[in-house]
């Protein structure tokens, strides 16, 4: 047999208990996959399709040609910039469910600043139209921040119900003061500054010059939630907030700055698809991105390497999935069911676990007081 | 202003406070034995799927509702397995449950119905509507009174129900005591865990009603998302009434009123306008219980100094 | 006192095995009918998982018990152990503040009208009937959370007796209570046993109410029963060698120097309770460097908020607090730390730990932001950090697998030197110490009592809160007592018995006793 494979199988367990942990749950989700891969073919072949050939349509619809590519990285980073905003609310104890309205706003400032100043250098318009929405994205969650704060008002339910708030304010506008003269466009604003719009990385595909903007994004969130002194007061007051105030951090100024920055990278989110992709505000701007990302988040428990990795997975079956509802004709909200399937059994890891663990246990227990008694007689 | 608040509104105001109604004293029941469940928004919205499937499978408004009710026991069972026997995160099995329901019943839809967005058609057999002659004759209250559908009347016995259940029943002692102290139930030799199973299936039933009368109270129809964050309205209801029926069903009434009102309004403003104000209202009710709460605590302490 | 019968409850060559841990090895007892058996031993040692299973709380892995000759099978649950006369006592009262002493006692069994509603008339009258029968005196319309601590137990016990048990359990029933409550509770077992001739179990680690109160003692070490004695034939010295294993000696480490200069000054200090009720009222209080200021009292008369409000994390509603003459009481826990003042909090895992962090972050913690371990307070270096959190570990000997191990893997003692070595190595001149040694080994208590003493002896200026009055004596170089958020009485602990205490402790006296 081949002897590297037993020594790294044997290294695995004699790993230290934080790599532990991690091995741990890496399996648990593969497992989580599974099932609701398993899950999810079991709903296609009650309903009559052939699931191999549907998932065949998935990959093949997500990453098959370049176009498909790009549109799937697009994703990748809409998904992933939503999932970090999460998460860096979520590492000091907020539960930010109000991104959605965050995002609405950000891409309606950015899209009234880049149409309002047309003529002007297109660098100028670039930045003020990103100031605009990460300016946006960022008082907007402050409100629900601000409430939680200095009154400990729930922000769960107060965030869900800004979301709808800005989003019927943002139709507001669109269909109202802001309504564009445009022919063709029912509900949108006027199209930002001509040049403005970010150049496409790979012809016809969603995929811009935007992908930057969102790598710079990502990479201060991870120095900021896994290196910075800042992210480390940000875990301690969302790990235990009472603990984290008696060795002196202030855990309400950091509760604010965390929804802040998650509001801010809404925002940017919204100016990603203003700039990227629409170049104009429309009503139709998001379709529930963030609770998208927010399910990333939530799976990879707000770890944002792993939010990454996954904003990947989940493009592909986002973008393979409604190539899947073109050509096998699959209502693409299969992906969704799929989806959500994983994130009931990643939250309810834990306790599978420990379930399954004291069963073990118990009878592991019993077997050795029975040998133990059994010497003790002889 | 007299034509703004014509018996009109106090009826727009019945409708859409119903099903606020059922999802709220449902989820005050799981709030007592200390879930907090932000999941009955899902519920509602299947719910509402379910009731449509039903009458329309069958052409009766009654199997719409077992088959409202009967999705209302799954996902009740579905979140008590979860959340109690696992032990997971409320809020990321409530948020998660909402998602799969938007996916489910949407899927549903195009795999079932072959239709986008909506459903709806002749087969669907709506609610009944009840009309009680005698309550008719009274004035300016008799239009309110009578000729409401079912669901609304079982919402208005429900609410003195389930108060007598809370406060004065031994079953509402240890559903209660589940909720503040289970260890004291489970030493008294029951299991705190059946009660908030109990609590969990009930919520779902009665969320799932209120989806089922979104469906087949006034539209006759399936929509995408139909419930539209009204669940969450419920639960800050229960907030707001401190889990007590009569309480949390003013704050429901409170809610639909305004969407009334903001329905009214439409001549006046943008509709996307009028659409904004339960949600920001909800906000404002919310803080207002805070602040309520904390003049209370300061007056209590002057007192006792 | 009637004479002791046959054995009422057996256990034989009982085994219990949870996950890593042999709770119970092998034990083998039979307690009789009619007698106070009391059962002794050290934190961890088996006695409440021993009782546990005999109240069936759990199931032995290995072993039979019996009750009065009866072999107990199957499924064994709390309501067959009370239908079998057996009822127990929990050391954490198992009541719903906000029901009703009637609702409480009947709770699970309350009578009904019309088959569905709650017969209140009913229920009153059966708990006064109960109350008479047993002479323990309650209120059946008094809400349970508004009662203090020592009515609660009453409560409890009467829940206890609701279905006629003849065998009472009573864990640790006194760790709450002031001392005169312990005698009357001690009255009430005595009368239950001659009385209504019941069998009481009491479990405890305070031998001098062993002495007191028992016929028989049962002494447990590491699962195992070391031996039984009758307590008329033993000493407390005795008991205390086999609970130990050893005999234990505090060495007296205190150096005899007078106290420096005044460090804590503390001014007609007034606070709310989290309930927004006065909590503290006018407490004067001064601690000068070099000495240790213990505070005692009954759990719930105003320490914690004393001691929230000193470390800043509850606001003053009036007075002042200065600590080296600079006004403190207006400051954020942080600025208050960054003046030298360290805390270590009564309760390690709400307030003093992060138990789901590791241990590297849970010793750096307040350091976060300084030149050691951070680039300009912004970029956190974390090997140095881990590294500082390997020296820690190793001078407070904290037994662990790795400085990356979370926190809420560890013993309840090496908790315990993880908030100590932190707090303690910041150098403050003010050290504010809330129970150090509670749910702590013996092992550890001495390393604790002993990094305390080291720290008063280096010139630290030291408030120790505690429940326990033993340690407070042996630690102290001036004792305060508070009773209902006041200051009743200040001693010198060489002065003044155990029982002169209580009496300040319970509101007895007014402040103005010796100094």
């Amino acid at each position: 047999m081949n002897t590297g494979f037993l020594q790294s199988l044997r290294a695995l367990t004699r790993l230290k208990p934080s790599q532990k942990l991690q091995r741990d749950y890496l399996l648990s989700l593969l497992a989580a996959l599974l099932v609701a891969f398993g899950l999810g073919c079991g709903i296609m072949l009650l309903c009559g399709y052939d699931p191999i050939k549907a998932f065949g349509v998935l990959f093949q619809g997500a990453l098959g040609t370049r176009i498909s590519f790009g549109n799937t990285m697009a994703k990748t980073v809409t998904l992933c910039l939503t999932g970090l905003a999460m998460s860096v609310a979520a590492k000091a104890g907020m539960f930010n469910v109000g991104g959605e309205g965050q995002l609405y706003l950000g891409a309606m400032a950015a899209a009234v600043v880049g149409a309002a100043l047309t003529g002007a250098p297109l660098w100028l318009v670039t930045l003020l139209a990103l100031g605009a929405a990460l300016a946006a994205g960022a008082l907007y969650a402050l409100i629900p921040a601000l409430l939680k704060v200095k009154w400990k008002v729930d922000e769960v339910i107060t965030t869900i119900m800004l979301n709808s708030a800005a989003i019927y304010f943002c139709s507001y506008l669109a269909n109202g003061p802001m309504k564009t003269g445009d022919r063709g466009i029912a509900s949108g604003t006027d199209a930002i500054a001509a040049g403005a719009a970010f150049a496409p990385l790979i012809k016809l595909s969603n995929l811009t010059t935007g992908l930057f903007y969102a790598a710079v994004a990502a990479f201060l969130c991870w120095y900021l939630m896994k290196r910075s002194t800042m992210g480390f007061e940000m875990k301690l007051t969302g790990e235990n907030d009472r603990f984290a105030r008696y060795g002196g951090i202030r855990t309400g100024r950091l509760m604010l700055w965390s929804m802040v920055i998650s509001g801010a990278l809404c925002g940017l989110v919204g100016m990603l698809e203003v700039f990227g992709l629409h170049k104009r505000f429309l009503v139709t701007i998001s379709n529930e991105f963030y609770f998208d990302g927010m399910l990333v988040a939530m799976i990879m428990r707000y770890n944002p390497f792993g939010t990454i990795l996954m904003s990947f997975f989940f493009a592909i079956l986002n973008i393979g999935g409604k190539s899947m509802e073109l050509k096998a004709g699959i209502s693409s909200e299969l992906i969704l069911i799929i989806q959500s399937i994983i994130i009931f059994f990643m939250a309810a890891e834990g306790g599978i676990r420990r379930m399954l663990g004291e069963k073990l246990a118990a009878r592991r227990a019993r077997r050795a007081a029975v040998k133990a008694g059994r010497e003790a007689k002889a | 202003m007299s034509e703004l608040f014509s018996t009109l509104l106090f009826q727009n105001t019945l409708r859409t406070a119903t099903p606020v109604v059922l999802a709220a004293l449902g989820c005050l029941l799981t709030q007592h034995v200390n879930i907090t469940n932000i999941g009955i928004e899902g519920m509602m919205l299947t719910g509402a799927f379910f009731a449509v499937l039903g009458s329309w499978l069958f052409g009766s408004w009654l199997m719409g509702l077992v088959f409202a009710m009967g999705a209302g026991v799954l996902l009740g069972l579905f979140y008590y397995v979860f959340v109690i026997k696992f032990g997971s995160d409320e809020f990321i099995i409530g948020v998660a449950l909402n998602i799969f329901a938007g996916g489910l019943t949407v899927f549903l839809l195009r795999t079932l119905f072959q239709v986008k967005g909506s459903f709806s058609g002749p087969g669907i057999v709506p609610l009944p509507t009840l009309t009680f002659p005698l309550l008719a004759k009274i004035p300016l209250l008799g239009p309110l009174l009578s000729g409401n559908t079912l669901l609304v009347y079982v919402s208005w016995l429900l609410v003195p129900l389930l108060w007598v259940m809370i406060y004065k029943t031994p079953l509402g002692f240890h559903l209660r005591a589940a909720g503040e102290y289970p260890e004291a139930l489970r030493s008294a030799g029951r299991n705190p865990n059946r009660m908030k199973c109990l609590a969990s299936v009930l919520c779902g039933m009665l969320s799932c009603l209120a989806g089922a009368h979104l469906s087949l109270g006034y539209l006759r129809m399936f929509a995408e998302n139909m419930s539209a964050a009204r669940g969450y309205v419920a639960f800050a209801c229960v907030i707001f009434g401190r889990g007590n029926p009569p309480l949390v069903f003013l704050a429901a009434l409170l809610f639909g009123f305004i969407d009334a009102l903001g329905l009214r309004l439409q001549k006046v403003l943008p509709s996307d306008l009028t659409s904004m104000a339960p949600y920001v209202v909800t906000v404002v009710m919310m803080v207002a219980v805070v602040l309520l709460e904390k003049r209370k605590k300061k007056r209590l302490a002057r007192l006792s100094r | 006192m009637p004479q002791p019968q046959s054995p009422i409850v057996e256990f034989s060559h009982v085994s219990m095995q949870y996950p890593g841990v042999l709770a119970n090895d092998d034990v083998s007892l039979s307690i009789k009918g009619g007698e106070v058996f009391a059962l002794v031993g050290e934190n961890g040692a088996g006695k409440s998982t021993l009782m546990n299973l005999l109240y069936g709380l759990q199931k032995p892995t290995l072993g039979s018990i019996l009750v009065r000759g009866q072999k107990i099978t199957g499924s064994y649950t709390p309501q067959k152990a009370m239908s079998l006369g057996i009822s127990m006592v929990h050391q954490h009262f198992k009541l719903v503040p906000s029901f009703t002493v009637s609702q409480n006692i009947l709770l699970g069994h309350e009578p009904r009208k019309a088959g569905l509603f709650y017969d209140q008339a009913q229920a009153d009258a059966l708990v006064r009937d109960l109350s008479a029968r047993y002479s323990l005196e309650v209120n059946p319309r008094d809400l349970v959370g508004e009662l203090s601590v020592g009515l609660q137990q009453r409560v409890e016990i009467l829940k206890a007796l609701r279905s006629g048990a003849d065998v009472l359990i009573l864990d640790e029933p006194t760790a709450v209570l002031t001392p005169q409550e312990t005698d009357e509770l001690f009255a009430v077992i005595r009368r239950m046993v001659s009385e209504r001739n019941m069998t009481v179990i009491l479990i405890t680690h305070k031998l001098p109410e062993v002495m007191r109160v028992s016929d028989r003692v049962g002494v447990m070490k590491r699962g195992k029963l070391v031996t039984v004695l009758d307590t008329a034939k033993t000493s407390e010295k005795e008991i205390a060698s086999l609970m130990v294993g050893r005999e234990v000696l505090f060495d007296e480490l205190r150096d005899e120097k007078p106290p420096g200069a005044e460090v804590l000054r503390v001014t007609d200090l007034q606070a709310l309770s989290d309930r927004s009720l006065p909590a503290l009222h006018d407490i004067d209080l001064a601690v000068r460097s070099g000495e240790i200021v213990g505070v005692c009292g009954i759990e719930g008369n105003g320490q914690t908020e004393l001691v929230e409000c000193l470390t800043g994390m509850r606001s003053l509603a009036g007075g002042s607090i200065l600590l080296n003459g600079e006004d403190i009481s207006r400051l954020l826990p942080g600025e208050i730390r960054a003046r030298g003042v360290s805390h270590i909090p009564e309760d390690r895992l709400r307030t003093g730990l992060s138990a789901k962090s590791s241990l590297t972050d849970n010793l750096l913690v307040g350091k976060q932001r300084s030149k050691d371990f951070s680039f300009l307070g912004i970029h956190l270096r974390r090997e140095q950090a881990r590294q500082y959190a390997r020296r820690l570990t190793e001078e407070f000997d904290i037994r662990t697998s790795g400085v990356d191990e979370m926190v809420s893997s560890l013993s309840g003692g090496n908790m315990q030197k993880v908030v100590i070595a932190r707090e303690f190595s910041f150098g403050s001149p003010l050290l504010i110490i809330s129970q150090p040694t509670r749910g702590v080994d013996i092992g550890a208590i001495e390393f604790i009592h002993e990094e305390i003493i080291r720290q008063r002896n280096k010139g630290c200026a030291i408030l120790l809160v505690s429940a326990d009055l033993d340690e407070l004596i042996r630690l102290s170089d001036r004792l305060v007592t508070l009773y209902e958020g006041r200051i009743t009485g200040r001693f010198d602990p060489g002065t003044i018995t155990r029982e002169e205490i209580g009496y300040y402790m319970t509101g007895g006296r007014q402040e103005g006793g010796p100094i």
